[in-house]
């Protein structure tokens, strides 16, 4: 005996063997469908007795180990079923002949048989036989149940009958010896008249009596043969036989504690060996029914003496086993026996023991096994192992089985069932392949032994013919066993996968397996390894801002206070916690992650892009290379969202080494995020701005878009042009510019706004000096000045602008100044002329260069580097008065400190337009303008202003002032005309002047005494009226010069009380130079 | 002779593994593994039965036809399995035992490294020199 039933179990020594076979050509699904059927009588009641057969059906039973029949009656075929088709009358006398062939074969044991015969109609099929049924088709045979009952219920006659005959075998009788195949030759030439033999002989037929009576429901008769059995056989040292009676013994007592069965929920039977459906049918008769009686009539009494207890059973299971393995035949016995004593104790749960039992079954050698037989057995011990709950034994076995199907020697290896074999073995290694269960926590389960397994889940699926599942394992073994992979398995697993995804690209798709096994995708969360993800804000220049008036719906639901210290926190909401930015619609919107690479070689990722939702998204990847073992990395992946509304990250999509995965952040451990939820606005025209001056590298202030800086020296003037581009898809409907300056504390300012058009702006920087108080300061006025302002372009329209939201351009201006000119110190003095002055200016070229200065109406300068020099300008004396007041509001509404600063300035602003002084440093091409506003105090203010009374005075019809010298005759009367204009404000005078005339003889001394030369007509005192404003006074009288001789004439006001209270300066007179001739001869 | 000396987790995965025959430590590493089905079994029935009882040492897990396979349990959950040649009977369970205590030891000692974190496998070189004065020249 060959071949062990490894689904046997301890009940299954009270069944009959029943053997059901095709005959002839029968379509295999019909023979298996009527099969069925017949399996599904597995236990029949026999009539008026309360007992039960049970049936075993095989529609497969090795004749040699029919051949063990008489040693344990469960394993003699005693009845056949064959199933043949036939169609014709003509070949009936054929099938019958043929089925009478099938009978010899278990000949020796068979008790009964029967034909079923499918489509045959007819004369023939009319004939009743109790041993051939007819029926037309395998579709319509309603009686197949009924005929196999009545047959088994034949075999049972048979079965009692034989039992009865060797129970009552009187003693005296010579009783046959039972033996097994490989005995028969050891008993030629024996003494069967010895008492030891005939012990021998009685034993055994005790034991067989125990058989039959088990099979014929007689459990306890059973129970007390098989005592006196075990009792004769060990008395004789007949250790097969004995361990065979302990067997029986077992069996019973199994039958009679677990009438559920040992077998479990039948699961373990495979329905090619056999398809009885026979669990949670079986009724043992050793149990008491609800009735309270029992089935077997024999003896309620005794039971508990001759049942074995539940430690006994294992100890006689142990002393069976130890008996069969004496003998080296026996192997598929002993074997088998473990199998029970495994299954009982599983039932006990006794692991421990029945993994001795295991281990014991593992050692039995049957010789040489097949390699289908071999699978069989690793996959049998291997459920055995589970059932007692050693998942890892169990594992181990089964992926030896695995192997077993594809072992070398094995011409066609069956790399699916290798491949399903090792799939069952996950769950003993903790393997799920899920990335799921692997991301969460720490590695479960011993990597080393998974990584085994998984590689070869890769090479079978491979073999197999399925690159997409083998890509698929291999994807997972990189996933989830990096940390365990050394560097040079890391290059050949990439290596290796890279290969297989060149003819199958790995997808995110859920690969389902036939036997419904769903692998889910894998996304390579650690290639790269994710640390951070931060949404960006765009640009400043980019930023939608909302227009203040509707901010305040948005936060009005939130919460009934303005503010709460208390924060509602909750962990889980991070992610999904809402950013204070916008993105826009229509804009490229950034993302950086922080990713690094663990792998010890270059890390390609391809098609890098963002998984988003809410909003539709266009996601524009990116491909990337990362150095080996990298540091963290920074990431900018982009995308431009279509449509308005809250766009929620939810993850990332790689494509690496041919996988391209799916990576959601929820399922990512040691993320930080800030939040992955942000309000996509309308979208918002969009400006680009373009300066005619090359833009500045850096940037001063963040808010800024753009910059520009440049390089002026004090005074100079730079024009700016900006240009303003609409590039983006809305229309701009409104622009608003406003302008600041940075710093002001040196009062420095950008003035000048003329906002002509919008899209065309004039800047004009103009520097202000700081008052120079002394040479002291000199030195501070050596470094450079740096100004700063801002433009600020405001603009909206589109959808954006519906949604109340604009964005903000702002363009900075950076000036560096560097020092020009400027004005140590100045002075006045009086001019020849009232109406004029002398500025006399101490001009410092503080630049590098020589500089020429120029002022109106005046000579250049030219001032070498850091030189010093005076500067005499002769300027007209200013009419500040009659300067036009530009704005009259602004004037009422400022105060008095404010009019005067204004006065100030625009005093200034004239002066400084007066003299209109410039410079140009010719070398290097510059030219500006400098400025005296600073410089002038009260007093020179004072000296330039023209006074508001105007005197002039006429000599002989001819205005005088200085320098200009009047001729006239000895001797002719000569008319002096004085005449007043008055342009203050308010009324002057009266005044009188008195008019001394004197001789300045250039040497300092000036002669008054000149009674003798000039004579006056008329008094030499003028007395001029009260003159209102705007109005004028002239006073007329005559001089008559006795004499030739230049003579001046001095006009003085009589020390007069009314004059006092206006400041000297306005009665600068000019001083009058006659110069009187000879008469012309007539 | 020991061939293999492995320390296990309480989650069950190896802190340490390491046998003589370098080629076929995945072997051992079957073996080992499949010996935790026994541990965890003697356990449970400890723990079911004498919950007092500390007896460390569980003995003989199961023996193959080449090895035997010997287990120690903490009472932290931490095993220790040693994998001795069948075919060296010379030693004795006492040798078995004393052998543990130093595993045991040593282990304890590579706990009390604050460098150590629980859980990481355990790389300690002393660690490993105090194998290699166990009994059967590891």
């Amino acid at each position: 005996m060959s071949v062990p039933d490894y689904m046997q179990c301890a009940e299954d020594h009270q069944t009959v063997v029943v053997v059901v076979q095709p005959m002839g050509i029968v379509p295999e699904d019909q023979f298996f469908r009527i099969y069925k059927r017949i399996a599904s009588v597995s236990q029949v009641s026999i009539r008026d007795s309360q007992r039960v057969l049970f049936i075993r059906f095989r529609h497969h039973y090795p004749p040699e180990n029919n051949e063990w029949g008489d040693f344990q009656t469960h394993r003699k075929v005693v009845g056949l079923i064959s199933v043949t088709s036939c169609t014709t009358a003509k070949e009936w006398p054929q099938t019958s002949d043929r089925f009478h062939g099938q009978k010899e074969v278990f000949g020796s044991t068979l008790y009964d048989s029967r034909l079923l015969v499918f489509g045959l109609q007819g004369e023939v099929a009319e004939q009743q036989r109790t041993d051939v049924a007819f029926y037309p088709s395998y579709d319509d045979c309603p009686d197949v149940e009924k005929r196999v009952e009545d047959f088994v219920e034949s075999i049972f006659i048979v079965l009692e009958s034989k039992r009865l005959d060797r129970a009552t075998d009187k003693s005296g009788d010579k009783i046959q010896m039972l033996c097994v195949p490989f005995e028969k030759k050891d008993f030629v030439g024996l003494d069967t008249d010895s008492r030891h033999y005939k012990k021998r002989c009685q034993g055994r037929m005790r034991k067989h009596v125990g058989d039959l009576c088990l099979q014929a429901g007689m459990l306890q008769d059973a129970l007390v043969h098989y005592h006196m059995a075990v009792e004769l056989l060990r008395s004789v040292n007949d250790f097969l036989w004995l361990g065979a009676a302990l067997e029986g013994l077992c069996s019973a007592s199994v039958i009679f504690h677990y009438p559920g069965g040992t077998a479990g929920k039948s699961g373990a039977r495979k329905p090619s060996v056999s398809s009885a459906a026979d669990a949670g049918k079986r009724h043992r008769p050793g149990a008491l029914t609800s009735s309270g009686i029992s089935a077997d009539t024999s003896a309620e009494i005794g039971r508990a003496k001759n049942c074995l207890s539940q430690e006994d059973i294992i100890e006689k299971y142990k002393e069976a086993i130890s008996y069969y393995g004496k003998y080296k035949s026996a192997g598929v016995i002993e074997l088998e026996a473990c199998i029970k004593a495994v299954r009982v104790l599983a039932i006990q749960k006794r692991a421990m023991e029945a993994s001795e039992f295991l281990q014991n079954a593992v050692y039995i050698n049957l010789g040489q096994l097949s390699e289908e037989e071999k699978i069989q057995r690793y996959s049998v011990l291997s459920e055995l192992y589970e059932l007692i709950g050693f998942q890892r034994k169990s594992a181990f076995f089964k992926r030896v089985a695995a192997m077993q199907c594809v072992a070398p020697t094995i011409p066609e290896p069956g790399w699916k069932a290798c491949y399903k074999l090792l799939l069952e073995t996950l769950p003993g290694y903790s393997l799920s392949l899920d990335p799921k269960d692997f991301s969460k926590g720490t590695h479960r389960g011993w990597a080393a032994v998974q990584l085994r397994l998984l590689h070869e889940l890769v090479y079978a699926s491979r073999r197999m013919g399925n690159p997409g599942l083998s890509v698929r394992h291999l994807s997972f073994l990189l996933q989830t066993m990096l940390d365990f992979l050394s560097d040079q398995e890391k290059k050949e697993v990439t290596q290796s996968l890279e290969n297989y995804t060149s003819k199958c690209p790995g997808g995110m798709e859920v690969i389902s397996l036939p036997d419904g096994l769903k692998l889910s995708p894998v996304p390579f969360t650690k290639l790269p390894i994710v640390r951070s993800v931060s949404l960006l804000n765009l640009p400043v220049s980019l930023r939608p801002h909302k227009v203040k008036g509707l901010l305040g719906q948005g936060l009005s639901s939130a919460s009934p206070f303005i503010y709460s210290p208390i924060t509602m926190h909750s962990r889980g909401d991070e992610r999904s916690k809402k950013i204070d930015f916008q993105w826009v619609q229509g804009d490229v919107c950034e993302v950086q992650l922080m990713v690094y690479n663990p792998m010890p070689f270059e890390l390609r990722v391809e098609n890098m892009g963002l998984l988003t939702s809410g909003v539709d998204f266009e996601s524009l990847p990116a491909a990337l290379s990362l150095p080996a073992e990298s540091g963290l990395y920074p990431v900018t992946l982009v995308g431009v969202p279509r449509t308005a509304g809250n766009i929620t990250i939810n993850g990332y999509h790689t494509s690496v080494f041919g996988v391209s995965s799916d990576c959601l952040l929820e399922g990512l451990v040691g993320v930080k995020s800030s939040g992955c939820m942000v309000e996509v606005v309308p979208s918002l025209p969009r400006l680009q701005l373009c300066t005619s001056l090359p833009r500045s590298a850096h940037l001063s202030s963040e808010d800024l878009s753009t910059s520009v800086s440049l390089q002026l020296f004090n005074g100079e003037t730079q024009q700016l042009t900006i240009t303003l581009e609409n590039i983006g898809t809305e229309t701009l409907n409104t622009l608003e510019l406003t302008s600041k300056t940075l710093s002001t504390k040196d009062g420095i300012s950008v003035t000048g706004l003329p906002v002509s058009s919008p899209l065309r702006q004039v800047l004009k920087p103009r520097t202000e000096n700081k008052p120079v108080g002394s040479d002291a300061s000199k030195n501070e006025f050596n470094h450079v000045k740096t100004l700063e302002a801002v433009l600020t372009f405001k603009y909206s329209g589109g959808a954006g602008q519906v949604e109340g939201y604009y964005r903000e351009l702002s363009l900075g201006v950076r000036v560096d100044v560097e020092p020009s000119v400027f004005f140590t110190r100045v002075s006045t003095l009086p001019a020849t002329s009232t109406r004029q002055c002398h500025l006399l200016l101490d001009v410092f070229n503080s630049t590098e260069h020589e500089l020429t200065l120029s002022a109106k109406n005046n000579q250049d300068l030219v001032l070498h580097a850091s030189e010093c020099q005076r500067m005499a300008i002769q300027v007209d004396k200013l009419d500040f008065d009659s300067m036009p007041v530009t704005d009259h509001d602004a004037l009422r509404q400022a105060t008095v400190r404010q009019q005067e600063e204004k006065r100030q300035q625009v005093q200034g602003g004239l002066i400084n337009s007066t003299l209109d002084i410039h410079w140009t440093i010719s070398s290097i091409q510059r030219h500006g303008e400098a400025s005296v506003e600073g410089v002038l105090n009260q007093l020179i203010l004072e000296h330039l202003q023209l006074a508001p009374l105007q005197w002039d005075v006429v000599v002989n019809g001819k205005p005088c002032d200085c320098d200009v010298i009047a001729d006239c005759r000895v001797g002719d009367a000569v008319p002096l005309e004085v005449k007043l204009t008055n342009r203050s404000k308010s009324a002057v005078g009266p005044f009188s002047l008195t008019i001394v005339p004197f001789q300045d003889y250039q040497n300092g001394v000036q002669n008054y005494d000149l009674q003798d030369a000039v004579t006056f007509i008329g008094s030499n005192t003028f007395y001029i009226g009260t003159v209102n404003p705007t109005e004028n006074s002239v006073c007329v009288g005559a001089l008559l010069f006795l004499y030739t001789g230049d003579f001046y004439l001095n006009i003085k006001f009589q020390d007069d009380s009314t004059a006092r209270d206006l400041p000297p300066a306005w009665f600068c007179l000019p001083s009058v130079h006659i110069k009187a001739q000879e008469p012309v001869e007539l | 002779m020991a061939v293999c000396i492995a320390v296990i987790a309480k989650e069950n995965y190896p802190l340490y593994i390491r046998s003589v025959p370098t080629q076929g430590e995945l072997k051992f590493h079957y073996t080992v593994h499949t010996s935790l089905d026994v541990v965890e079994e003697k356990i449970s029935g400890v723990g079911k039965a004498l919950a007092d009882q500390r007896e460390l040492y569980l003995g003989l897990l199961y023996p193959t036809e080449d090895y035997k396979v010997y287990g120690y349990v903490t009472n932290s959950k931490v095993k220790f399995v040693i994998v001795v040649d069948s075919s060296n009977t010379s030693l004795r369970d006492n040798e078995i035992r004393s052998m543990f205590r130093k595993l045991h030891n040593s282990f304890t000692d590579v706990m009390c490294n604050p460098f150590y974190n629980p859980g990481d496998p355990i790389q300690s070189k002393g660690h490993q020199t105090a194998q290699t004065h166990l009994p059967g020249n590891f």
